[in-house]
């Protein structure tokens, strides 16, 4: 059986698995200052919850692909970064099969189902996210009060409806409890400081571009300031730039989702374009629609639109010719 | 020569060889958004029957009557007349049939697999071999539709035709029911279903190479 | 204004009719493997959408209602919808020779696309007494974009998925249909928005 020619964006290195696991150990080292955060502030729960995901993500790798009679591809990593990836997305009260469903629908309908590693069209873990949410709403509310540095959490946070800071009408969350991670959402997606540390190291060691965080971050920067016109004050609650910025899964998604290198544009006007269009739907979805969060389905849209837009900006390759219509000759 | 088509080949090419949902892949649009529920599913799928058959027979009737350039047009008000009486007759014997399936039953019309038979069966057959094509057809549709229906109501309600099923634990999934849900059940059935008849289809050669030997 | 525009969104992003609705399934999948194709089938079905609602409207408002024949409404406005397919065909046929080539057996097919004989239906039953004549064209309109959109996003996936290597029994409809659902999912983030 022929392997088709694999036609993918540089940089092409000789060995496909071990530059593919050279990238996903990169993606890891960045992950673990958010891993420990979300130990530190979720305690066991957030342990358990990664630990069941990874090991998911992997089995089912593991198992299609000996089902499939494909040579086994586990490591390569890529499906502990996926595991890891779509623990962060979790709520630290999420029961166990949660973790383990979403890690295999995020390896198995949205990966390997379309061929495998490099071929999926949408983000594995953040798809399995929405269609956990999608499906078991109630059971993916983030409904935890950070508990630092306690491996339990307090019995009585768990019953109550907790406000996160995007909930509407919640305004009690200073910026220093946002940007550390002291607040309550999804085991990863709270510290912004762990994970800006992991977002700088993937941008130094060139695993991921520029362009699609700057804009992303930018274009949803930009369309608070219009709304609000403040950068940043107290009184002003949850409505001004920096709040906003640092609140909800924004900051894990311009970094380590929409960056996905499979899922976004080829070209960098490519990934602008895209930065742009999360943004705008981020900015949309959080101010005009009834959910608390929009950015999943920001950048899950993108990533249905990516094919389009690199239909549009892509160069033609070298000595390509557009083959002339017949029918315009004829017509005359 | 023509070949003679038997009443039993007829009636059993549209429940399995040409089932219109898993073969053919047409009627997608009522098979997708009427199967959250095996009731919806069973009734959507039983008014289409009834106006396939009674379609196909009119048409079968009339079919050397019809000129060959107005077929179009009088096939489309032989339909919408079933249609129209089928939605009729729904509205007053089973309204709450008719509120859930609501806009699918005037879409009835444009139900491919009707209109596929109409020119590809009964415009060119006897009155009696389309009416069994119609319900051949409309059955396997039927069984099609409930079939996903069942899949979708099971796991997204816990339940099948309003009754529990599921044991108390099972948290239902909730996606099963709206529309990605719809799309990719019926994704994974078809390809379990083609899975299936591939297997059986090598079983038969296989036994036909034994009986050979 | 507003509401117009309310519907423009509604049409294109919240109540897709592909997306949401499950209506133009047929031609959702069957012409969705070119994205040139994909575009011009969304703009014939624009064409014929709009003018569609607009005439269904008149027919319902000065012909049907007026005479208590609302029961006919089915047979009036499919029979409306094939009379515009058939000339769109012809006037295709005569302004652009390739798209006519190019959409083949699809455009007589727009007949028994349930969107647009849907959109016509829906416009009767989108707020009491049904939308006006603007309104039941605007509708029009936004639901053949949201349409074209959902086909020319789709026909851009299924030529990157051609590339892929698809496991044997994911060629095809099992394919398209499990890559729409997921589509569907990325959709579902404008549910909550008007």
């Amino acid at each position: 059986m022929q392997k088709k020619l694999i036609v993918s964006p540089g940089p092409h290195l000789h060995n496909h698995a071990v530059s593919t696991q050279r990238i996903m150990l990169d993606v890891v080292i960045a992950l673990l200052p958010t891993a420990a955060a979300a130990v530190w502030f979720f305690g066991g729960s957030a342990l358990m919850l990664m630990i069941v995901a990874v090991i998911s993500a992997i089995a089912a790798e593991y198992v299609y692909q000996k089902l499939t009679h494909q040579p086994v591809t586990v490591s390569d990593m890529s499906s502990v970064v996926t595991g890891l990836l779509l623990a962060f997305n979790l709520p630290a009260n999420a029961p166990w099969w949660l973790a383990a469903v979403g890690s295999f629908l995020a390896i198995i309908l949205i990966k390997q189902l379309f061929g495998g590693i490099g071929q999926n069209f949408m983000n594995p873990a953040l798809a399995a996210r929405a269609i956990l949410m999608l499906s078991w709403t109630g059971l993916m509310a983030a409904n935890v009060l950070p508990h630092a540095g306690q491996w339990v959490a307090p019995l009585a946070a768990d019953a109550v409806s907790v406000a996160t800071p995007l909930t509407h009408g919640a305004e009690g969350f200073t910026l220093w409890q946002l940007f550390s991670g002291d607040v309550p959402g999804m085991i990863g997606e709270t510290s912004k400081l762990a994970l800006l540390l992991g977002g700088v190291y993937l941008l130094i060691r060139k695993v991921i571009d520029w362009r699609i965080p700057v804009s992303f971050l930018g274009t949803v920067a930009i369309a608070y300031f219009i709304q609000t016109g403040t950068l940043y004050s107290v009184e002003s609650g949850a409505h001004n730039v920096l709040y906003q910025l640092l609140s909800g899964g924004l900051i894990i998604g311009a970094f380590f989702m929409a960056t996905d290198y499979v899922t976004s544009p080829i070209t960098g006007i490519g990934k602008l374009i895209m930065g742009v269009g999360c943004g705008l739907f981020l900015f949309v979805i959080r101010e005009f629609s009834s959910y608390p969060e929009g950015c999943s389905f920001a950048i899950l849209f993108l990533n249905v639109l990516t094919p389009l837009i690199d239909r549009f900006t892509t160069k033609k390759p070298f000595g390509f010719e557009k083959p002339t219509a017949p029918a315009k000759e004829a017509k005359a | 020569m023509k070949q003679k088509k038997s009443i039993g080949t007829v009636f059993k090419n549209g429940i399995f060889a040409e089932n219109p949902t898993f073969r053919l892949v047409l009627g997608m649009c009522p098979t997708l958004a009427v199967s959250t529920a095996v009731f919806q599913g069973l009734g959507m799928g039983l008014a289409t029957t009834f106006v396939l058959v009674f379609s196909n027979f009119v048409i079968a009737l009339l079919r050397n009557i019809i000129p060959d350039k107005v077929r179009i047009p009088a096939f489309i008000v032989v339909i919408a007349t079933f249609v129209t009486i089928v939605d009729l007759m729904l509205k007053a014997f089973i309204p709450s049939l008719s509120e859930s399936l609501g806009i699918f039953i005037p879409l009835i019309v444009v139900n491919c697999i009707i209109f596929a038979r109409a020119e590809s069966f009964a415009s060119k057959n006897s009155v009696l071999l389309s009416i069994t094509d119609g319900l051949g057809m409309g059955l396997g549709f039927t069984l099609g539709i409930s079939l996903l229906s069942a899949c979708r109501e099971l796991l997204g309600n816990g339940t099948l035709l309003g009754i529990q099923v599921m044991p108390e634990s099972f948290q239902p999934m909730a996606i099963a029911l709206r529309p990605p849900g719809g799309f990719i059940m019926l994704g994974i059935l078809l390809i379990i279903i083609n899975a299936a008849g591939k297997a059986i289809a090598k079983r038969k050669v296989m036994k036909a190479k034994e009986a050979e030997l | 204004m507003t509401s117009l525009i309310l519907i423009i969104i509604s049409g294109v992003l919240v109540n897709n009719l592909v997306m949401s609705q499950f209506l133009g399934i047929c031609p959702f999948l069957g012409i969705s493997k070119k994205t040139e194709t994909a575009f011009g089938m969304g703009m014939a079905v624009t064409f014929v959408m709009v003018l569609a609602s607009v005439i269904t409207y008149l027919i319902r408002a000065y012909l049907l209602l007026p005479f208590n024949l609302e029961y006919m409404q089915t047979i009036a406005f499919i029979l409306v919808i094939a009379v515009l397919v058939q000339t769109v065909e012809i006037v295709l046929k005569k302004v652009s020779r390739s798209l006519y080539q190019a959409l083949g057996v699809y455009l007589p097919l727009i007949t028994t696309n349930c969107a647009v004989l849907g959109v016509a239906i829906s416009n009767t039953t989108a707020v009491e007494g049904g939308y006006n004549l603007i309104q039941s064209a605007v509708n029009g309109l936004a639901g053949a974009l949201g349409f074209t959109l959902a086909l020319v996003a789709f026909a851009a996936i299924r030529e990157k998925l051609a590339m892929n290597d698809l496991p044997k029994w994911m060629d095809g409809f099992p394919g398209a249909l499990i890559a729409a659902g997921l589509m569907a999912v990325a959709f579902q983030g404008f549910a909550g928005l008007i």
